[in-house]
């Protein structure tokens, strides 16, 4: 029965009751918020923890701000499916709402939160790439403060993030899409529920206020890199230009030639390049349509 | 390993349970309480076997602390029928439907299936197949328990069931 190793259990109340918590207990302790990750990696033995503070009663870490013309605040220990079902979300960040409920199953969609997808830092996570392309910025707050980082930056590689002994993922800050703006989430899997993705992707495009002109994009890949991949080819072949099937193929080309896939048990690098074109090609011709109607 | 007496409200009754925090609930459900309804398949969170709701809600026992469970209202599959005994009728249809082979997916799905019912009473199909998505049946017998579901939904719409 004793699976796990043994460790404290902390279940502060307030904010500051936690960060007090982790500035006291530091690299001793691992954070647990839906647990749907870190409970498996205590159980497989992937890792050890003297302490566990649970900061999923924590109030002020949860819910969703999303009002006209403001952009959205969404807490850290926010759940997953709060997310998915959020009406103000989906109309304003249908990428996000997507690519929530895309995650797992509805067991976990109902237990894992926001703050976990990022933090657990897994390349093959679904919320960190519309996150990214969204520009999200992820705010981190200990006993001195709270710093601000974008979200590509924020995480380094697989399981890697720039969290630092004492310091806690408390929300994500996403700007106002521009004006006559679309933004979309895809991926392959290898089943539709309970999988982890092959490949995402999410794409952000913005017009021109001719409605046809290319303004600015930004696509993101997931699962292709220890981190979420930024095209850097790709703004600098559409922007200016009014996207045609052209475009579209040498889009998919440019993006297939940034993604750095590896060979794993959920598919092959050649299969991940093959989607990735694949995905470039069907999420810009959706957000370029969706972004005309906009 | 330190020993503590936690409360969890499992199926409206108040239990004093000694546990220690790494305790599982799926563990302390099964061993310490009794309720081996609620069944340990794949421990890693994948196959649904232990779903339970918390606070109405769809989770999974296998992969959630028991100490985090304080406060918050805990439903298994013992708590689904009705108060004289008789089944409820998501456990009717199932029956009725043949939506139970070996038995072991089935107090999940049923619990899944209620989760759904009590938010959306009349889902389509594929709402349905979306919100069993996380509960593995190894018989397959998938069909009969979506035509379960459905069958159950109609049934409670008829009488008025929440």
């Amino acid at each position: 029965m004793y699976i796990l190793n043994n460790f404290e259990y902390f279940a502060p109340e307030t904010r500051s009751e936690a960060l007090e918590l982790a500035k006291k207990l530091g690299s001793k302790a691992k954070i647990l918020a839906g647990g749907t990750d870190l409970i498996i990696q205590l159980k497989e033995k992937m890792i050890t923890t003297e302490n566990i503070i649970n900061i999923s009663g924590v109030d002020e870490f949860k819910g969703i701000s999303c009002e006209p013309g403001k952009g959205a605040v969404i807490g850290a220990c926010t759940k997953i499916a709060d997310i998915e079902y959020s009406e103000a979300l989906r109309k304003k960040y249908p990428a996000l709402s997507f690519a929530a409920g895309e995650i797992g199953g509805p067991q976990v969609r109902s237990m894992a939160t926001l703050g976990g997808n990022s933090c657990h830092s897994s390349p093959a996570a679904e919320t960190p790439s519309p996150l990214s392309a969204l520009g999200a910025i992820v705010v981190i707050s200990s006993k001195s403060g709270d710093r601000e980082v974008p979200i590509e930056e924020f995480i380094l590689g697989n399981r890697k993030n720039v969290l630092a002994e004492g310091e806690i993922v408390t929300k994500f800050v996403l700007p106002e899409p521009a004006p006559k703006s679309a933004n979309r989430y895809a991926y392959i899997g290898l089943r539709n529920a309970m999988e982890i993705d092959a490949v995402n992707m999410a794409v952000n495009l913005v017009l021109e206020n001719d409605g046809e002109t290319i303004k600015a994009i930004k696509l993101v890949m997931g699962s292709v890199f220890p981190r979420p991949l930024i095209s850097e080819k790709i703004p600098a072949l559409l922007i200016g230009k009014k996207l045609n099937d052209e475009l579209v193929e040498q889009a998919a080309e440019v993006a297939q030639s940034e993604a750095k896939p590896i060979t794993d048990v959920r598919a092959s690098a050649e299969y991940r390049r093959d989607v990735v074109a694949t995905l470039t090609r069907r999420l810009l011709k959706e957000a370029y349509a969706a972004a005309k109607e906009a | 390993m330190k020993t503590q007496l936690i409360e969890l409200n499992i199926n409206d009754q108040i239990y004093e349970i000694p546990i220690t925090p790494v305790d599982l609930l799926v563990d302390v459900l099964r061993k310490k309480v009794g309720f081996t309804g609620t069944k340990k398949g794949c421990g890693q969170g994948d196959c649904g076997a232990c779903t339970v709701l918390i606070d109405g809600k769809t989770a999974l026992a296998c992969i959630t602390l028991a100490i985090a469970c304080q406060g918050k209202k805990i439903t298994t599959i013992e708590g689904v029928a009705n108060k004289d005994g008789s089944l409820h009728p998501i456990q009717q249809s199932f029956v009725e439907h043949g939506a139970v082979q070996c038995g072991f997916c089935s107090p999940g799905m049923i619990l899944s299936s209620k989760a759904l019912l009590d938010s959306n009473p009349s889902p389509s199909e594929l709402e349905v197949k979306r919100a069993l998505s996380g509960n593995m049946c190894r018989c397959t017998g998938y069909i009969l328990i979506l035509e379960a579901v459905h069958a159950a939904a109609e049934k409670m719409a008829q009488a008025g069931v929440k």
